[in-house]
């Protein structure tokens, strides 16, 4: 349900560009009908989003990720976390979390330190960075660590050029599209860049665009539904994670205070932060 | 078109305002006192109830965004392991550990800490001397090479009136700190003439296990201490304070701000006792960049900020209290020629100044040096419920030289505990902070099922013996990278010594067997890195010590025993006093450098009463 809205909403924003895209890249029909006028369209999509109202906090559709991207990521989140019997990566729209991270100060590095020069970690011989030199190079730092990004590129560049290299490397090594291979040979692909097998990959550190996607969809699993992933809270649903249910948001009538030093395990059924506030203000 | 304005000169002018400068401008601004107080600091005045009762609960935002903290843009640091490598500016706030998520605003870095408190024990204040006199020069040289350890001005007999002053003011809760007898004659605890003010939090079951395993094995239990108030309370300044309500959106990697004002810090203790004096002033949203001097004397006359609409401000003085805390209290030194600026030397013996000297890592666990195990029989919820540090019970007798280290290769030890509340905030951020390529597919998918509803519980401590200064690791200005006014950067260099993995080496057994007696199964030690070449450590920030440190001598220390700056010799900066986290000699393996860096703000207020009464203005004797 959730995947169809977003292709409808797809068709509606970029009808003009969908000719131009493979059709590996959007590889549902955009509607059943393909007859239907575009007031037809409009019209099934309204009647999809007055059901998307029964539905907490979930909001489809992408302000920054190209057509491109967005298929290309869509395999990528779900090889990820897969749907199982349980929802993954495609039921929590963890694409639209990152879209929207991307769209904003995230994707804008607007919170990050980004003033020159930008010296790559790990540089074992002497370097020199303008009149200085030094001979035992740059510090060795973990991967995802606050010192480790030393790229003169906003995180939205950033993907940008992984992705792009990332559909490169497919290509080469794989023989074709990353929406094209079998599921077992995405999972390996994703693990070569962990292992920086890529030897030229648009001048970034595979394993850096590895760590990045890797956490994002964690996090666009397992985040507050407030920014646009971890949809109807699926993701706190599977790990057995409270939200701000502190033990009697439905009326459970357990408190912190019991929880805290209880020797078993009491799920409760998660509640998200703009529900909390909701119940906060007092409306429902 | 941005002005310079002179404002209007104070007594005392108070620079940062966070823990230690919230007691600075409660004690000068008390009834009866007629000292003109001005406290600048960067940031906001955040209002509990109003900034975050509604906002708090947001992993993303407050954990990775940082959302309450200081923007990296306008200032970051720079960090390298060795003064032969470039150093590598901090660009972004990451998990599973923030590197210097240094606070902003009235409160500083304790808006958002975990509150977990103790008191630095006899030893830690005498520790070279005391290692020297039982275990011989050359047994510290070797457990220390290019060994830079002091001993405090002071003994902790002399700051146990001061413990108990800012204990009060912040209303800390637990029961004594492991004392059999609790007599001053007591060498290896901190005895106390007082209990904590507030008694500790609820006991978690594995808390009271912890304890009974360790007294069968004679070891000294007590509950955690914790500046997470416990109960409803009302400091010697009548300020009161709620009581924690246990959200569990609160310690832990995160660190999240206290919706109710429990979590002790200036914001909630301390300014609000200032704030009713018509003497008190304080500046907001305002960057200090400088503190001018008199060339003649070497006293600092005024401190210069910009405000938000980027005017400079003149703040002229009598007096001035550094209370910026971590590199921020080394930098503004630095920047002004406050002090004489450290100078390394691969020669220990070649080094000079002391501005920077000395930096240590006050919580820094080795690479694999972690114990753990299972409780078959206690589950429970991992996810969010208590407070980041209470529940839990502790022993100090694998501390400091509370046991005999002849024959071993370290000084010191570990504070161990066991059970506390999952109080530490979600773990989701952290989480995915920490993948790796075994994080991808769905074999990986089905390990996290259900994974905050455990029906065991899981043992898990990471022991080693504290951090010793070394000519080695200091804090001076980075010639490449500035901040936002262009000014330059701190630059770290730090590496791990070989003192907290020679400790863990130890200790990781001794727990071992405390986790085995309380009925652990399968606890199993995992294997340290050795130093030299590791990966760069990740903690950062936090509980950055020592670089700006108090002592004995004005070669090695900044602050004498009034945390009065008489550094450099001959000509002392005698009108500004400091505290912090930062001052302690020693890295003492005290969870919190805040409990003992408290005190200082006690001996540093009365100081600079002293000071002002002076007929010349001169070094305290
Ligand atoms: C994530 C985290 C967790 C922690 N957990 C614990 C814990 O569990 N237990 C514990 O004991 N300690 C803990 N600490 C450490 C504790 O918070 C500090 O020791 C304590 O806050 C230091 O007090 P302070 O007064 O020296 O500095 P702070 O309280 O940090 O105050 C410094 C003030 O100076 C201001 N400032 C800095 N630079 C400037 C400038 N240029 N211009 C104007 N103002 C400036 C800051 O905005 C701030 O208001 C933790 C710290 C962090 C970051
Ligand atoms: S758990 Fe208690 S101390 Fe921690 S943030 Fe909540 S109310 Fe404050």
């Amino acid at each position: 349900m959730v995947d169809q809205t977003r292709r409808e909403f797809l068709k509606l924003g970029l009808a003009a560009a969908a000719s131009a895209v493979t059709a590996s890249a959007i590889e549902i029909p955009l509607f059943g009908n393909q007859n239907s006028s575009m007031q037809t369209q409009l019209n099934n999509a309204n009647t999809q989003l007055a059901n998307l109202k029964t539905r907490v906090n979930t909001v489809v559709g992408f302000v920054s990720l190209s057509i491109t991207e967005q298929s290309l990521l869509e395999k990528i989140v779900e090889t990820i976390i897969p749907t199982d019997t349980d929802p993954g990566a495609k039921e929590a729209g963890v694409i639209y979390f990152i879209d929207r991270a991307l769209a904003g100060d995230y994707g804008q590095s607007a919170n990050m330190f980004m003033d020159g020069p930008f010296v790559p970690p790990a540089q074992t011989g002497p370097i020199t960075v303008g009149t200085q030199t030094y001979s035992a190079g740059s510090p060795k730092v973990r991967v995802g660590a606050g010192t480790n990004y030393q790229y003169p590129l906003n995180l939205r560049e950033f993907w940008r050029v992984g992705l792009i290299a990332l559909q490169a490397y497919a290509n080469s090594a794989y023989g074709g599209n990353f929406e094209t291979l079998s599921s077992a040979n995405q999972l390996l692909l994703l693990q070569d860049l962990w292992g920086n097998k890529p030897t030229s990959f648009g001048k970034i550190l595979p394993s850096d665009f590895a760590y990045e996607f890797t956490f994002m969809t964690w996090a666009g699993f397992l985040m507050d539904p407030i920014y646009g992933g971890n949809q109807n809270m699926v993701g706190w649903t599977y790990t057995g994670f409270n939200g701000v249910n502190f033990g009697n948001f439905y009326g459970e009538g357990k408190d912190q205070k019991t929880l805290m030093v209880a020797t078993t395990p009491t799920r409760l059924k998660p509640a998200s932060l703009a529900q909390y506030q909701q119940q906060a203000s007092g409306s429902s | 078109m941005p002005t310079t304005i002179t404002e209007p000169a104070a007594d005392v002018v108070i620079l940062g305002v966070g823990y230690m400068s919230g007691v600075i401008a409660a004690e000068l601004t008390l009834p009866g006192l007629t000292y003109k107080v001005v406290a600048i600091t960067k940031g906001p005045y955040w209002d509990y109830v109003n900034d975050f009762s509604t906002t708090k609960y947001d992993e993303w935002g407050v954990g990775l965004g940082r959302k309450y903290d200081s923007p990296l843009p306008l200032q970051s640091a720079t960090i390298r392991n060795t003064p032969q490598q470039f150093a590598l500016p901090v660009r972004r706030y990451t998990m599973p550990i923030q590197y210097h998520a240094l606070g902003h605003g009235v409160g500083g870095a304790a808006q958002h800490y975990g509150g977990t408190m103790g008191r630095q024990g006899p030893w830690g204040y005498t520790q070279k001397s005391s290692t020297v006199t039982r275990y011989g020069q050359s047994f510290l040289d070797s457990v220390n090479p290019h060994s830079d350890l002091e001993d405090w001005p002071l003994t902790y007999a002399q700051y146990e009136p001061y413990y108990v002053e800012w204990e009060k003011a912040h209303g800390l809760c637990g029961d004594y700190n492991g004392s059999a007898t609790n007599q001053p004659s007591d060498t290896g605890y901190p005895w106390m003439s007082q209990n904590y003010p507030l008694p500790p939090s609820p006991l978690t079951p594995v808390g009271q296990l912890f304890q009974t395993a360790t007294q069968a094995l004679g070891y000294h239990p007590f509950p955690h201490v914790s500046a997470l108030a416990s109960q409803p309370y009302i400091n010697q300044y009548g300020v009161p304070v709620n009581p924690c309500v246990f959200d569990g959106y609160c310690g832990g990697p995160c660190d999240y701000a206290c919706e109710t004002g429990a979590k002790a810090n200036a914001a909630y203790r301390t300014i609000p006792a200032a704030m009713k004096s018509s003497n008190f002033t304080l500046v907001l949203n305002s960057f200090i960049f400088r503190l001018d001097t008199d060339p003649a004397s070497g006293l600092v006359t005024a401190a210069r900020y910009y405000d938000p609409q980027g005017n400079v401000h003149i703040q002229p003085g009598k007096v001035f209290f550094n209370g910026m805390w971590g590199y921020n209290m080394i930098r503004i030194m630095l920047l002004s020629g406050v002090g004489a600026p450290y100078i390394w030397n691969s020669v220990p013996a070649s080094v000079s100044g002391a501005v920077g000297r000395g930096l240590t890592n006050g919580y820094l666990p080795y690479k694999g040096t972690n114990v753990s195990g299972t409780l078959p029989s206690n589950g429970g919820n991992a996810y969010p419920a208590g407070n980041g540090s209470g529940g839990s019970v502790d022993i100090y007798d694998l501390m400091d030289d509370n046991f005999d280290h002849t024959n071993l290769n370290f000084i010191g030890g570990t504070e161990v505990g066991a059970g506390g509340y999952p109080g530490g905030g979600p773990g989701n951020i952290t989480f995915a902070g920490s993948v790796s390529s075994a994080s991808m597919g769905g074999t990986f998918k089905a390990t996290q099922k259900d994974k905050y509803l455990p029906t065991k519980t899981t043992l898990s401590s990471t022991p080693f013996a504290h951090d010793l200064p070394t000519t080695d690791n200091y804090i001076d200005l980075d010639p490449h990278y500035t901040d936002i006014y262009g000014d330059p950067l701190a630059r770290l260099t730090y590496d791990w010594t070989p003192n907290t993995y020679n400790g863990a080496i130890y200790l990781v057994n001794k727990v071992k067997d405390i986790f085995t007696k309380m009925g652990a199964q399968n606890v199993t030690i995992g294997s340290p890195v050795p130093p030299g070449g590791s990966t760069h450590n990740d903690w950062w920030g936090h509980h950055l010590r020592g670089g700006c440190r108090i002592g004995q001598d004005p070669n090695t220390s900044v602050w004498n025993k009034w945390n009065q700056c008489w550094s450099p010799v001959l000509n002392p900066v005698f009108n500004i006093f400091g505290a912090g986290e930062i001052t302690n000699t020693s890295g003492d393996n005290v969870p919190s450098g805040t409990h003992v860096a408290g005190p200082q703000s006690y001996r540093a207020a009365e100081g600079i009463k002293q000071y002002l009464a002076l007929a010349t203005p001169g070094i305290l004797p």
